[in-house]
């Protein structure tokens, strides 16, 4: 049975079985890995191979310069070029979580590749130090590097994305002796601290190296010397090849779990953990898998050199022919596969073979599983989902398709789901593609991560079609197909290509015109990004790019169109830093937001610029006021001590502010107020000499004559008075209001007789009510001359009759209501008020 | 004491602000939560009260914040992580730099976070740049486009709308406004209807409308939008209503103390509070606390009534408890009991608020706003004016009459103007130049230069209503005792039936006009075309919402007449109300007050 062939090829290991497909017959031709440096990354990346200069080889009939291929899992050539760069061998080089090719060579610097085999711009270096002292090992992690010197100093780079080496803890190795046997990087991000580990043997023990911390562990605790070392991917487990053959894994704390012996005392070539489970050991022609105890192994014999690569569930194994892939087998395949199985999933699988060749006994087995059937549709369905071979994926989805019909309490879009997700598998899995994803890994990896992937490797019309398929945003793609095609199409004519573009463009809604417009503009095709950018819709992408391409006039016009106050100061700093003052002013001048905004700007900070632009446009009036506000800044200044002669250039800024004012018509009113005021600031200047009181500079011109009568001085006060001609009602309120706060009763009572008040008797009253002095309230009272007014200055006194009185002679009824209601503690007052409004509301009646 | 927060309850919004509040709150503590560790953070006090009404302060101290108000002073602390949270202006800039200048000076290294409100803006950058600060910043941004006060009310919290656009030529806000609905359509779906009237009304809806076109409301997947109409008013449309006093309860509050983010502050004394003297204490005031739900719109003449009339009903209970014996009554009466507390703050508030109602002077004062908006007696409002002047009174409130004078004459007399203006500086300083020049720009007080239509809109839209029954209401127009304010006027029209039939009356009123009809995906139609539907069908019980946007700020009168309007019969619509700032004509006219010196 077919059954029996799938499981006949698992390896038991202790109580797991293992198994090792082969994904592809490598498509390349004379590659021997022994001769070449290899770099292959993770997920089913890229393949990098270069011919390794550390050994001696015979070269037949290639040329002596060495080139760099890069190939697609399956051995298909995706690039090349030739290696010359300068700097000593090629240490180390390894492959970045966004396929960059990092290659590090003996001085230190760091040499970037894409896919596409394009030597990216910058170099970067490790640093002097190691450029001094010669890189010898590196090892990789995810994003980044750790390199070993000559010197036994150790050089990090934390992350590819931003190259920034820094020298980690020094170990204090003095001779080459003493350089470690082997070394180990923890990936920062299982580290709490965030910084990255790195794990040296050293003498008979490890040494932990962190960025400013060095940690010896005694020979003792750990039986070394330890000649390899490798650590699993959560950083959680260590396994130590020792210099006896023992291969121990231990847990951080390095307390051994089980210890191997293996026969070899020679370490081995290469060491990798498959997931978590178990180690796998290389030498010459064998491969040993070890673990989880001391009990068993299992061996693999190749004639051929191999090469490991880990991956999050198992190892993929390449070799100058084929690449196969090392797995635990699932549970789910174990329990449909394993000979002799009589689970419900292998009863199922079983079912659907009978129930293809027409047998009666699927239903047999049916009923034997009634109960069980979602646990073995589910399990089927899982098990389709870790196989590589298409036929057999399919064979045990219809065999769980098989089982659902049956039963009917199973989420039907598993299986739909599954066929998706396996869709999209086998359509990268294709040789062409090359990319032998495993399901667990895709789930890790993401989708949106394997289509980045595919589109870093320009194949734009898959990664298109899997985002569709799975429903997710298509923008990137377009996107990035757009970039590439106009970095591609350098031959074609701006007005076709933009065709061709909007015809993809299109597709998607919300994509950002402005950023295929950068490109083209990056690609040096101005006239393409300025036709680009006219279909952005969005301001704020439209705006900035319009500026760096050069289109500032209608950069600001679109920026004043939107409204985008924040776009529109964006122009303006961009051209008035381009523009001589002149030229900007003439541009700002036109567009009254633009000028608006500016003038709001220079306001707060350029004040000298913005009395330029005003006298350049023949604003006066503005140029004026800047000049008046100058005025009080040097008021306010405390080097001008009041009285002092700093009071001079005040002045005279605001004689000049007058001036200006005086240009205009339209400006006589403040160019009078200036003259007025610098006048006043001179008076007020020789008041405070004459008083030596430093209390008038700044005060208006009715607290000024205030303050001279509070002070006594009469005659000052007169002289203010008349020189800014004050009017005899406003000198009546000042000097009555000024004579009450001193309560200079005799006074005020000898001002009210000098002449009839123009504005009346009201401001003594009002004066003498604030003041609390009814007494002195009373002799003005009488003479106010509106009943109502003397009504309610009477009932402010508290003098309830006599206001009854002038309020009835009034004649006012709503008077009465409210004196009334001011009265309402007083009945006797009250009832004085209610008699005279029923006088008053019947007299009322016609 | 069952303690009302200063966090509004927002429970029975007709709109999901509860999602949008809690949207800010995640928002901001995502930015606390970025800078790890104990961090200071450093507020714009203007913008701490938006906050108070977003988040508790004590939800801030659990992610480590040490809080301090931003201000010129260098900063003291130990922390050496600094997040600034500030708003996009000059002088905050300026701050900041002057800090971190400070601390380069004494050796300090910190770690500078600059979070932006609501968001990043080249102009601060550039300050930050010329202050050769800008490298050492982190920045980013807190996109807090508005702040629900209340079950009713938004506020963008913008405050000088109209002094930047009108004198400064600043439409920074006008921005910020269409993003703020834009975002709220976010939440609502795109509403389908958009009138305006007013400068900055008319371009919020183009802005609007560019907005939709840039990033697209999906309504597919909202169904009906629920608001279904945007009335965008602007202030400067109607500069009478704020300057008159209002008479609601909650207006005469905030004329008096000044109501701050939902909140008054008082002496302790005067809320009855057994605290030592002299201390203050606010109060919360939102429709959180039931009593003060039912009290803030009515006149305050009547609210003195209300709070008599539950006193007494309190009291004949009380009597009446002595007598019963059953349970269940005893359990009402506890319950009666329970709004004690609020039931003595509000009679403590009215107390003491009556003691300002009550002096000559405001009367004087009401009795002037009165004659000035009935507009038949000239020369007795310039004399009034002008004898204010003479006798110092505050400027403020001199030029809030003077403003309302000059509104309804459409300006004064060239010899009157210039007279005036005169006193003013005479009394006040020639430093205030500043401020007349600003009036002057913004069109407060200027120069007439045309008859003015003031008496025919007063008397097309009826605003003085003689005989109103403050008690009994039956006209927005018990608001202020007699008048109606215009913009509500407005509003209920540009509800019921759209601007087309009182086209002749809008083109009285400065700005212009425009209705627009929107469909989703749909490039809107321009505004000539008209098309009316009645737009009260919304099938599933629920009232169809208007959302009236107000640039430059709405009195807490006007909102008291609008929900007067919604509880009216044969009112379709729920009114949701948002405002670029809650004002008063007080903080209106300090809006326009500038001082050379």
């Amino acid at each position: 049975m077919a059954n029996v062939s799938v499981a006949a090829e698992w390896q038991l290991l202790i109580n797991r079985y293992y198994r090792k497909p082969e994904i592809y017959q490598m498509r390349w031709k004379h590659i021997d890995l022994s001769r070449n440096k290899i770099a292959c990354a993770p997920f089913g990346g890229p393949i990098a191979v270069i011919r390794d200069d550390s050994k001696i080889v015979q070269l037949y009939s290639e040329s002596a310069l060495r080139k760099l291929r890069i190939f697609n899992s399956a051995g298909v050539l995706l690039s090349e070029t030739v290696w010359k760069h300068p700097g000593g061998r090629l240490i180390g080089m390894s492959w970045t979580e966004d396929q960059t090719l990092i290659c590090i060579v003996q001085d230190g610097t760091i040499y970037r590749y894409n896919i596409h085999g394009e030597c990216l711009d910058p170099n970067y270096s490790m640093g002097k130090e190691c450029f001094e002292q010669n890189v010898i090992e590196c090892v990789f992690w995810a994003n980044g590097v750790v390199c070993l010197t000559e010197a036994g100093k150790l050089f990090c780079v934390m992350d590819f994305k931003e190259i920034k080496s820094f020298k980690l803890g020094d170990v204090g190795i003095e001779a080459e002796e003493e350089l470690p046997h082997c070394m180990a990087v923890i990936d920062p991000q299982y580290i709490a601290s965030g910084n990255v580990r790195v794990l040296l043997g050293i003498g008979e023990g490890i040494v932990i190296v962190d960025e400013d911390e060095v940690t010896h562990i005694e020979g003792e605790k750990v039986q070394g010397p330890v000649q390899k070392i490798s650590v699993t991917r959560d950083g959680n487990w260590l396994a130590c090849f020792m210099h006896d053959g023992r291969l121990v894994v231990m847990n951080m704390n390095f307390e051994a779990l089980f210890q191997y012996q293996c026969e070899s005392a020679l370490p081995p070539e290469q060491m990798v953990w498959c997931a978590m489970d178990s180690v796998l050991l290389y030498w010459d022609d064998m491969l040993l898998l070890v673990g989880p105890s001391s009990e068993d192994s299992v061996r693999y014999i190749y004639d051929e050199p191999v090469f490991l690569i880990a991956e999050c569930d198992g190892v993929r194994i390449l070799s100058n022919t084929s690449m196969e892939f090392l797995q635990m087998v699932p549970d789910s395949t174990v329990s449909i596969f394993k000979i002799g199985s009589t689970s419900p999933a292998s009863l199922l699988f079983d079912a659907l073979d009978h129930f293809d060749r027409r047998s009666a006994k699927a239903d047999e087995n049916l009923r034997l599983i009634k109960s069980a059937l979602p646990e073995a549709v589910e399990a089927c369905i899982d098990a389709a989902g870790h196989e590589f071979d298409a036929s057999r994926q399919q064979t045990l989805l219809r065999a769980a398709s098989y089982g659902q019909a049956f039963s009917s309490n199973f989420e039907r879009e598993r299986i739909q789901e599954m066929s998706k997700t396996l869709r999209v598998l086998n359509a990268v899995r294709n040789p062409e593609i090359g990319i032998p994803l495993s399901i667990q890994q895709y789930k890790t990896l993401t989708a949106p991560v394997l289509i980045a992937r595919l589109i870093n490797a320009h194949q734009h019309l898959l990664s298109l079609r899997i985002s569709e398929y799975l429903g997710m945003n298509q923008e990137v793609v377009i996107m990035h197909w757009a970039c590439a095609k106009i970095t591609a199409s350098s031959a074609f004519q701006d007005a076709a290509l933009l065709e061709i573009l909007l015809d993809k463009l299109r597709l998607c809604k919300g994509i950002s015109y402005a950023a295929v417009a950068a490109h083209a503009d990056k690609s040096g095709r101005r006239k393409l990004a300025a036709m680009l950018v006219e279909h952005e819709p969005r301001s704020s992408k439209q705006v900035p790019l319009l500026l760096s391409i050069g289109e500032e006039d209608t950069a600001l016009m679109k920026a004043i169109e939107s409204g985008d106050t924040d776009l529109v100061y964006l122009v303006l700093f961009h051209i008035w830093q381009k523009r001589p003052a002149l030229e900007f002013f003439g541009t700002i001048q036109a567009r009254p937001l633009a000028r608006d905004m500016f003038i709001t700007y220079a306001r707060c900070y350029k004040h000298e610029f913005l009395k330029d632009f005003f006298l350049s446009t023949g604003q006066l009036q503005e140029v004026a006021f800047l000049l008046w506000k100058e005025s009080w800044e040097r008021g306010r200044n405390p080097m001008a001590s009041k009285g002092s002669p700093l009071h001079g250039p005040r002045i005279k800024l605001i004689e000049k502010s007058h001036n200006l004012f005086a240009e205009t018509k339209e400006n006589t009113f403040e160019s009078k107020a200036a003259e007025e005021h610098a006048k006043l600031l001179r008076i007020q200047h020789e008041l405070e000499v004459a008083t030596k009181q430093a209390i008038f500079v700044d005060s208006s011109i009715s607290d000024t004559i205030r303050t001279c009568i509070v002070l006594g001085n009469d005659k000052f006060a007169s002289k203010v008075k008349t020189e800014f001609k004050v009017s005899e009602k406003r000198w009546y309120w000042l000097k009555v209001f000024a004579l009450a706060t001193v309560r200079n009763w005799d006074a005020l009572e000898k001002f009210s007789r000098e002449k009839r008040p123009p504005v009346g008797y009201r401001p003594f009253v009002e004066a003498c009510i604030e003041a609390d002095e009814k007494g002195e309230a009373l002799k003005y009272i009488p003479k106010l001359a509106d009943p109502g007014e003397r009504a309610e200055a009477y009932a402010r006194v508290g003098m309830a009759k006599e206001a009854a009185d002038a309020a009835s002679q009034a004649k006012d009824g709503e008077l009465l209501g409210r004196l009334r209601m001011s009265f309402a503690q007083n009945t006797a007052a009250s009832s004085l008020f209610d008699t005279l409004r029923d006088r008053l509301s019947f007299q009322g009646v016609p | 004491m069952a303690k009302v927060s200063q966090i509004p309850n927002l429970d029975n919004s007709p709109l999901n602000l509860r999602s949008l509040r809690e949207q800010s709150q995640r928002e901001l503590v995502n930015i606390l939560k970025n800078v790890r560790g104990k961090k200071c953070l450093v507020i714009d006090p203007k913008l701490s009260g938006s906050l108070s009404l977003i988040i508790q302060t004590s939800v801030l101290m659990e992610y480590g914040v040490e809080l301090r108000h931003l201000s010129a002073d260098p900063l003291e602390t130990d922390i050496s992580k600094i997040v600034y949270l500030v708003r996009s202006q000059f002088e905050l800039m300026k701050f900041i730099s002057s800090q971190v200048h400070n601390d380069i000076s004494k050796g300090l290294q910190r770690e500078y976070h600059v979070y932006f409100v609501p968001r990043r803006e080249v102009v601060c950058e550039k300050v930050l740049e010329e202050e050769k600060v800008h490298h050492l910043m982190t920045i980013g941004e807190y996109p807090l486009y508005m702040v629900p006060f209340d079950e009713d009310v938004i506020s963008f919290e913008l405050d000088c709308v109209n002094k930047e656009f009108q004198v400064d030529g600043d439409t920074s806000s006008l921005w910020h406004i269409a993003k703020a609905i834009h975002k709220l359509e976010s939440f609502s779906g795109l509403i389908p209807n958009v009138r305006a009237k007013g400068r900055c009304s008319v371009r919020v809806a183009d802005i609007l409308t560019r907005m939709q076109t840039e990033e697209p409301v999906n309504s597919h997947d909202m169904g009906i939008p629920e608001i279904n109409t945007v009335i965008l008013l602007d202030r400067e449309v109607d500069m009478v209503t704020p300057m008159c006093s209002q008479l609601t309860y909650e207006g005469l509050i905030d004329e008096f103390f000044h109501i701050n983010n939902g909140s008054v502050e008082l002496d302790a004394s005067i809320l009855g509070a057994q605290q030592q003297e002299g201390k203050k204490m606010k109060h919360p005031l939102n429709s959180s606390d039931k009593l003060f739900k039912e009290t803030r719109d009515l006149n305050f003449e009547v609210v003195v009534q209300v709070l008599r009339q539950k006193a007494t009903s309190m009291k004949e209970d009380y009597a009446e408890m002595t007598s019963t014996q059953s349970v269940s009554e005893l359990k009402d009466f506890v319950k009666k009991l329970n709004s004690l507390p609020e039931m003595t703050r509000h009679i403590n508030l009215a107390q003491h608020l009556t003691t300002f109602t009550s002096k000559q002077s405001f009367l004087a004062r009401l009795n002037m706003e009165h004659t000035i908006v009935e507009a038949e007696s000239y020369d007795i409002c310039f004399e009034h004016i002008e004898e204010l002047i003479h006798k110092q009174e505050p400027l403020i409130s001199v030029l809030r009459l003077l403003i309302l004078f000059s509104v309804t004459n459409s300006g004064l007399p060239k010899k009157h103007f210039d007279y005036l203006r005169r006193e003013l500086l005479h009394s006040y300083g020639f430093e205030h130049i500043a401020t007349l020049n600003n009036l002057e720009k913004a069109g407060l007080l200027r120069k007439q230069e045309s008859k003015s239509n003031w008496l025919t809109i007063k008397r097309a839209l009826q605003l003085v209503v003689e005989d109103t029954d403050t008690a009994n209401p039956n006209d927005i127009s018990y608001v202020f005792s007699g008048y109606a304010p215009l913009s509500i006027r407005l509003v209920h029209h540009a509800i019921r039936s759209g601007w087309r039939p009182m086209e002749e009356i809008l083109r009285l009123l400065p700005g212009p006009h425009s209705e627009t009809k929107r469909v989703s995906d749909v490039i809107s139609l321009p505004s000539s075309t008209y098309r009316y539907e009645s737009i009260n069908d919304v099938a599933d019980g629920r009232r169809s919402l208007v959302l009236v946007v107000f640039i430059g700020g709405v009195t807490f009168a006007e909102i008291a007449a609008l929900r007067f309007l919604s509880a009216q019969e044969g009112m379709a619509y729920d009114v949701m109300v948002a405002t670029t700032k809650m004002i008063s004509g007080n903080s209106l006219t300090e809006s326009y007050v500038e001082k050379l010196g």
